[in-house]
C-alpha cells in the first residue's frame, strides 16, 4: 500500500493551503499512545535483534556476549551464501512470472464488458486465501502419490517435485505467483482504469491497432504502477517464509533454504538465536534500505510540511 | 472506449482462469469426498458420492475452538488499531512541530520492518512479560505490526479533508477534540473500513506470531490449526482442505458484500 | 497473571467460555500484575507430550489421576514435528510444563547439564518402584552424570521392517532374512512397478533409520558410540565406508523410488503407500503400528507385517541387535510446584492399567510386568515379537537424532538427506558427521 497511496496522496498536496490562525491543533499527546505501543512491540523488539546478534543464547540459559562471534560464523558459512542468492534467485523469479501475468490480467479486468466482472471475481480468489492456506493447499494438490502428480503421470513423472532444487524452487514460484498475481493485477486495473481515455481515441484515429495501444500507450502509462508492484514484490521476496516452511522446509537439504527460514532454523530449531538474530537484522537493513529509497525517491516524507505549508 | 477487444489480454486470463479454477475445482471437489475415495480415486475425478462428514469432523475436531480465538485476536487487533491510529493519523496531518514530523518518519520506516526479522526478541520479550501462549501476546504484536500501514492509509485520507472545514469549526471555537469527533472522523469513513479490513485481514491471516508465541490447543488460531493438521494427518485431504475452505468463508462473505473496502484493504496487505 | 491464563486445553463449551472470558480480560489490559509463573497456583499441572495416535492413553492415564488428586493435571500436546523446539524455547520459561515428554539421552542432556530438571532419585528413595518396575537398559537410557531425570512412559519402540503381506504375496516373495534377500525383493518389486520401500523422505528422520540399522549391523555398536563420545576418526574407517556403500547400492537400486522427498511419515503419507499396497516395506518405529490402526484399521488388522532388520553376512554387529527409542519418558522441571503430585502421577506408569492401555494401542510398556498382560494386547503376536526382540537384543542402540543433542539434530538430518539425494557422496556423510557438536 505504502507507494500506491504515495501516488495516490501526491495529487493531492495542492489542495491543502495554509491553515487560518485562530485555528486550535491538537498536540502532540495525540500521537502518544499509538507512538509508545509501536515503540514497545516493535522498535523495542528491533533494538534487541542488534544487541542480540552479538550475544550467544540458546533460549534456555541467560544470553551472553560473544563479540563479533555470530557474524564470523556467518560470513564462512556456506548456508547463508547460498541463502542470500537462493532469495534473490526467489524474488528475481517471482517478478519475472508475475508482473506480464498480472499486468495482462489487470489490463483485461479494467475493460468495461460486464461478464469481466463475473470472471475477474473467480481470478481473484487466491488472495481470500492465507498464505498458510494457500501453502497447505499447494503442497496436498502436488503429493506425489495423492495429488494431482499421481494422476497425470504423463505430465509429472514420478512427481518428485520437491525432491531436486530446481523442482522445489518452482514449486515455490508458482505458489507464489499463483498467490500473489491476483494482487498486482489488482494494481494493474486500478493503473489501466486510470489511463486517459482520449490517448486510447486519438490512437485509434491514427489506425493503431489493439496490440500497438497496449504496447505504446498502456505500458507507458502503468510506469507508476510498475514500480510500485515491482516493490512490493522484492519486499515480499525477501521475506518469503510461509511457503518455504509448509512447502519445503528449506529442503531437500539446503537448497531452498532461503535468508528468512534459515534465520528461523538457526533460532527455533538449531537453539542459535544469536546467529539468528545476525541474520534478522540483515534483513532489516536491506528491508529499510530498499524503504529509504522508496521514500527518498516519491519524496513522500517531505509532503506533510508541503501539504501544511511549514 | 477501445473498440478492438485486446486478445493478448485475453489470453492471459483464459490461462489465468485455468490455473485458478482447477486448483480451486479440486479444493471443492475434496472436501466432499471420503479420504479412501480421495486417495483411491485421485484428486482430479468426480467423486461418486458426496459428504459432508469433513466439514463436520473438522468442528469435532476443534476447528470451532480455532475459530474462536481467531475472532478474538481479529477483534482485539482491529480494536486496538481504532484506539490508536486515529489520533494519531489526526496529529499527523494537523500538529505542528518537528516532533510530530519525525514520528511520521518513524512509522514510515516501520513499514519495512518485516515481522519475520523480529521474531526472535518478540519471543524473548512476550515470554519475559508471562503473555506466551496467551492470546494477548499474539494480539499485540500483531496490532503493532499493523500499525505503519493503517497511520499511512488513515493520514491519506485525512489529508483529504479541506481546511476552510477546519476554519469552519474553529470560528465556532471547536477544541480539538471536537475537531476530530464532528469533523475528521466523519470526513475519514473510506480510510477508517480500509484500516479495518486491513488490521482485520492481517489478524485472520497471521501465522508467524501465532507459531512462534503459542503453542496449546486453547491458544491455537486457524492458521496454525491448519499447519498443525497437515504435519500431522496431512495424508486426510479433504479433512485439510475442508479447514481451508471453512478458513476462508468470513473473508468470502466479507469479499461479496464489501467488495471494495476489501480490495483496498487487500492492497494494504500487500504492502506488507 | 496466574489466574488469568488459560488452562483449558478441551473444546468443551465450557471451556470455551472461560477462554473467551479470559481472553477477553486480558485484552481488557487487566494484564498489569503479570509476571508471576503461570498455572501452579490454581492447583493444576501441565503435561506437556508429543502430539500423535498415542496421545489417547495419555489422556486416559490423566483422567484416571484426576479422579484422585486434588493437583489436577493438564494434558498438553504439541504435534509431532515441532516438539523438541516449542520444548526447547518453553524450558525456561514461566510457561514450561511441569512434566514433559522426551527420549531420554541427548533429548534431555543439555537441560540437565543447565540445572533445569528435577533429579528423581530423592523420588526413588521413597518409592523405590518408580525405578525397579522398569527394564533397567531402558531406564538408563534416561540417567545423565549418574542421576536419573526420567520415568518410563509409553511402548518401548524398536525400528521394524514392515511389509504389506498382500503385495509381498502377490509378488511372490518372502520377508528378506538377508540383506541380499532384500537387495533382490528390490529388484523384483521395482520391475512390477512398485515402490519397493515407502519412506517419508520428506521427514529426514526415516532415512536415518536405515543408517542406524546398516552402521550396526556392518560395525556393530561401538563405532556410534566412540563417535558420540567424541572421537570422530571412528566415521572415516573401513567399515563405515562399507555400510555408507551399502546404502548406496540400495539407493541406487531404486529401493526407494524417485519422489520420497515429497513424501512425509508425519502426515500419514508413507503409511498411506505401504497401506494402500503402492508400496511393498517400510523401516519404521513400532509405532507404525498404532499408526495403522488409527489411519487404516483394516490393513493393521489383517495385512501389516513385520520382521526385524535383515542380516548382513560378515558384519560385525550381532544380528541380534536392535535400533530405536528405547522408550520415552517422562522428566520433571524442576521448577515444578507440585512434587507430590508429580511422583503419584509417576507411580502411575507402571500401574496395571497403564500397561493394558498401552498394549491396547500397539506399544509395548518397558514394565516388568508387562509380560504378564502380552495376551491382552490389541496384537498379542506383535507384542510378542517386539517383546522377544527387545528382550534378546544385545545391544539397543537409541537413534542418533535422540543420543545427539538436540542442536545437532538438524544437521544431522541434513546431512542424512543429502547422502539419500546423492547431493553428497560418503565422505561428504562423513565430514558432516565429524562436525556435529556432541555436547
Amino acid at each position: 500500500m505504502s507507494s500506491l497511496s504515495l501516488a495516490a496522496v501526491s495529487g493531492r498536496r495542492v489542495k491543502a493551503r495554509r491553515a487560518g490562525v485562530g485555528v486550535t491543533r491538537p498536540g502532540f499527546a495525540w500521537a502518544i499512545p499509538a507512538t509508545l505501543f509501536f515503540l514497545l512491540f516493535a522498535i523495542l523488539p528491533l533494538a534487541l535483534v542488534a544487541v542480540l546478534s552479538f550475544t550467544s543464547w540458546d533460549g534456555v540459559t541467560a544470553p551472553h556476549f560473544n563479540g563479533l562471534a555470530n557474524w564470523t560464523k556467518l560470513i564462512h558459512d556456506p548456508v547463508m551464501t547460498q541463502s542470500i542468492w537462493l532469495t534473490l534467485v526467489l524474488t528475481v523469479l517471482g517478478i519475472v512470472t508475475q508482473t506480464p501475468i498480472s499486468i495482462l490480467l489487470g489490463v483485461w479486468a479494467a475493460g468495461p464488458q460486464r461478464n469481466r466482472a463475473v470472471l475477474s471475481a473467480i481470478f481473484f480468489v487466491p488472495l481470500l486465501l492465507s498464505a498458510t492456506a494457500v501453502s497447505v493447499l499447494w503442497r496436498a494438490l502436488l503429493d506425489p502419490n495423492f495429488g494431482i502428480p499421481g494422476q497425470l503421470p504423463s505430465l509429472f513423472g514420478n512427481g518428485n517435485l520437491l525432491g531436486s532444487q530446481a523442482g522445489s524452487i518452482a514449486v515455490l514460484t508458482f505458489v507464489g505467483m499463483w498467490q500473489f498475481t491476483p494482487l498486482h493485477a489488482l494494481l494493474y486495473q486500478g493503473g489501466a482504469r486510470a489511463v486517459p481515455q482520449v490517448l486510447y481515441q486519438a490512437a485509434a484515429i491514427d489506425g493503431a491497432g489493439t496490440v500497438r495501444q497496449f504496447f505504446h500507450i498502456t505500458l507507458p502509462q502503468l510506469r507508476n504502477t510498475m514500480i510500485t508492484s515491482m516493490i512490493l514484490m522484492v519486499v515480499g521476496g525477501l521475506t518469503t517464509f510461509d511457503t518455504v516452511l509448509i512447502l519445503t522446509q528449506g529442503g531437500p537439504g539446503t537448497d531452498t533454504t532461503v535468508s528468512a527460514y534459515y534465520m528461523y532454523e538457526q533460532g527455533f530449531k538449531e537453539y542459535d538465536f544469536g546467529a539468528g538474530s545476525a541474520i534478522a537484522l540483515v534483513l532489516v537493513v536491506v528491508a529499510t534500505l530498499i524503504s529509504l529509497a522508496v521514500v527518498r525517491l516519491s519524496g513522500y516524507d517531505k509532503m506533510r510540511s508541503t501539504a501544511e505549508g511549514i | 472506449m477501445r473498440q478492438r477487444p485486446n486478445y493478448l489480454a485475453g489470453l492471459g486470463s483464459l490461462i489465468w482462469l485455468a490455473l485458478v479454477g482447477l486448483p480451486l475445482y479440486v479444493l471443492l471437489i475434496a472436501t466432499l469426498r471420503t479420504t479412501s475415495n480421495y486417495s483411491s480415486q485421485g484428486p482430479l475425478s468426480f467423486p461418486s458420492q458426496l459428504t459432508l462428514s469433513n466439514y463436520f469432523n473438522a468442528f469435532s475436531n476443534g476447528f470451532g475452538q480455532d475459530f474462536l480465538n481467531t475472532l478474538i485476536v481479529t477483534v482485539s487487533v482491529v480494536g486496538i488499531v481504532l484506539v490508536v491510529v486515529p489520533p494519531l493519523a489526526y496529529a499527523i496531518v494537523r500538529a505542528q512541530g518537528r516532533t510530530i514530523t519525525v514520528v511520521f518518519r518513524f512509522f514510515l520506516l516501520g513499514l519495512a520492518i518485516p515481522a519475520q526479522a523480529v521474531i526472535v526478541p518478540m519471543f524473548y520479550v512476550i515470554s519475559q512479560a508471562g503473555l506466551y501462549d496467551h492470546l494477548i501476546g499474539v494480539i499485540l504484536p500483531t496490532a503493532a505490526f499493523s500499525l505503519p500501514v493503517c497511520t499511512l492509509v488513515l493520514t491519506g485520507a485525512m489529508r483529504d479533508i479541506t481546511p476552510d472545514l477546519y476554519e469552519a469549526m474553529a470560528m465556532d471555537g471547536a477544541s480539538p477534540r471536537r475537531v476530530f469527533r464532528q469533523l475528521v472522523l466523519p470526513l475519514s469513513k473510506g480510510g477508517l473500513s480500509s484500516i479495518v479490513v486491513f488490521s482485520a485481514l492481517q489478524a485472520w491471516n497471521g501465522f508467524l506470531f501465532p507459531l512462534i508465541l503459542t503453542q496449546s490447543d486453547s491458544t491455537k488460531v486457524i492458521t496454525l490449526g491448519l499447519y498443525n493438521f497437515q504435519t500431522e494427518h496431512g495424508v486426510d485431504v479433504p479433512g485439510l482442505l475442508s479447514a481451508v475452505v471453512l478458513s476462508m468463508l468470513p473473508i468470502f462473505v466479507v469479499y461479496l458484500f464489501a467488495r471494495r473496502a476489501l480490495v483496498q484493504g487487500l492492497m494494504g496487505v500487500g504492502g506488507k | 497473571m496466574g489466574s488469568l491464563r488459560v488452562t483449558v486445553h478441551n473444546s468443551a463449551t465450557r471451556n470455551r467460555f472461560a477462554a473467551v472470558a479470559a481472553a477477553t480480560a486480558l485484552v481488557l489490559g487487566l494484564t498489569s500484575a503479570c509476571g508471576s509463573s503461570g498455572g501452579s497456583n490454581s492447583g493444576t499441572m501441565h503435561v506437556l507430550v508429543y502430539g500423535d495416535a498415542a496421545n489417547k492413553v495419555e489422556k486416559q492415564i490423566v483422567d484416571t489421576f484426576n479422579k484422585t488428586s486434588k493437583v489436577k493435571a493438564v494434558l498438553d500436546t504439541i504435534p509431532g514435528a515441532d516438539y523438541q523446539q516449542k520444548l526447547n524455547t518453553i524450558i525456561n520459561t514461566p510457561q514450561a510444563p511441569d512434566i514433559f515428554f522426551n527420549w531420554g539421552g541427548g533429548s534431555i542432556a543439555p537441560f540437565a547439564k543447565k540445572n533445569l530438571l528435577l533429579p528423581l532419585d530423592d523420588m526413588i528413595a521413597k518409592d523405590p518402584g518408580l525405578k525397579s518396575n522398569f527394564l533397567p537398559s531402558v531406564f538408563n537410557t534416561a540417567v545423565v552424570d549418574g542421576k536419573s531425570y526420567g520415568v518410563p512412559m509409553r511402548g518401548t519402540q524398536p525400528v521394524l521392517l514392515f511389509n504389506n503381506k498382500k503385495v509381498l504375496a502377490s509378488a511372490g516373495l518372502s520377508v528378506p532374512r538377508t540383506w541380499d534377500d532384500l537387495i533382490n525383493d528390490v529388484k523384483v518389486l521395482k520391475a512390477k512397478g512398485l515402490t519397493p520401500i515407502a519412506l517419508g523422505g520428506g521427514d529426514q528422520w526415516p532415512s536415518l533409520m536405515w543408517f542406524e540399522y546398516v552402521f550396526d549391523r556392518v560395525a556393530g555398536p561401538d563405532l556410534f558410540q566412540k563417535a558420540l563420545a567424541g572421537d570422530k576418526s571412528a566415521w572415516a574407517g573401513p567399515d563405515s565406508q562399507k555400510a555408507l556403500g551399502m546404502l548406496k547400492q540400495l539407493i541406487d537400486a531404486g529401493a526407494f523410488g524417485g519422489s520420497f522427498d515429497s513424501v512425509k511419515y508425519t502426515d500419514g503419507g508413507s503409511p498411506a503407500l505401504l497401506a494402500k499396497g503402492k508400496a511393498a516395506f517400510e523401516l519404521m518405529g513400532s509405532w507404525e503400528y498404532s499408526t495403522q490402526q488409527s489411519n487404516n484399521p483394516d490393513f493393521a488388522k489383517n495385512d501389516l507385517g513385520y520382521s526385524a532388520f535383515p542380516t548382513v553376512s560378515g558384519g560385525k554387529g550381532d544380528p541380534k541387535d536392535v535400533v530405536g527409542n528405547t522408550n520415552n519418558f517422562y522428566s520433571v522441571v524442576k521448577k515444578t510446584r507440585h512434587p507430590d503430585a508429580v511422583a503419584a502421577f509417576l507411580k502411575l506408569m507402571y500401574s496395571d492399567e497403564f500397561v493394558k492401555a498401552q498394549l491396547g494401542i500397539g506399544n509395548l510398556p518397558t514394565t516388568t510386568n508387562t509380560a504378564n498382560f502380552l495376551s491382552t494386547s490389541a496384537s498379542p503376536d506383535y507384542s510378542q515379537f517386539q517383546f522377544d526382540l527387545v528382550k534378546a537384543a544385545p545391544s539397543f542402540q537409541l537413534s542418533w537424532d535422540q543420543a545427539y543433542p538436540p542442536a545437532a539434530a538438524t544437521p544431522l538430518h541434513t546431512a542424512v538427506q543429502k547422502f539419500f539425494d546423492g547431493k553428497s557422496d560418503a565422505n561428504g556423510f562423513i565430514q558432516a558427521m565429524q562436525s556435529l557438536s556432541n555436547s
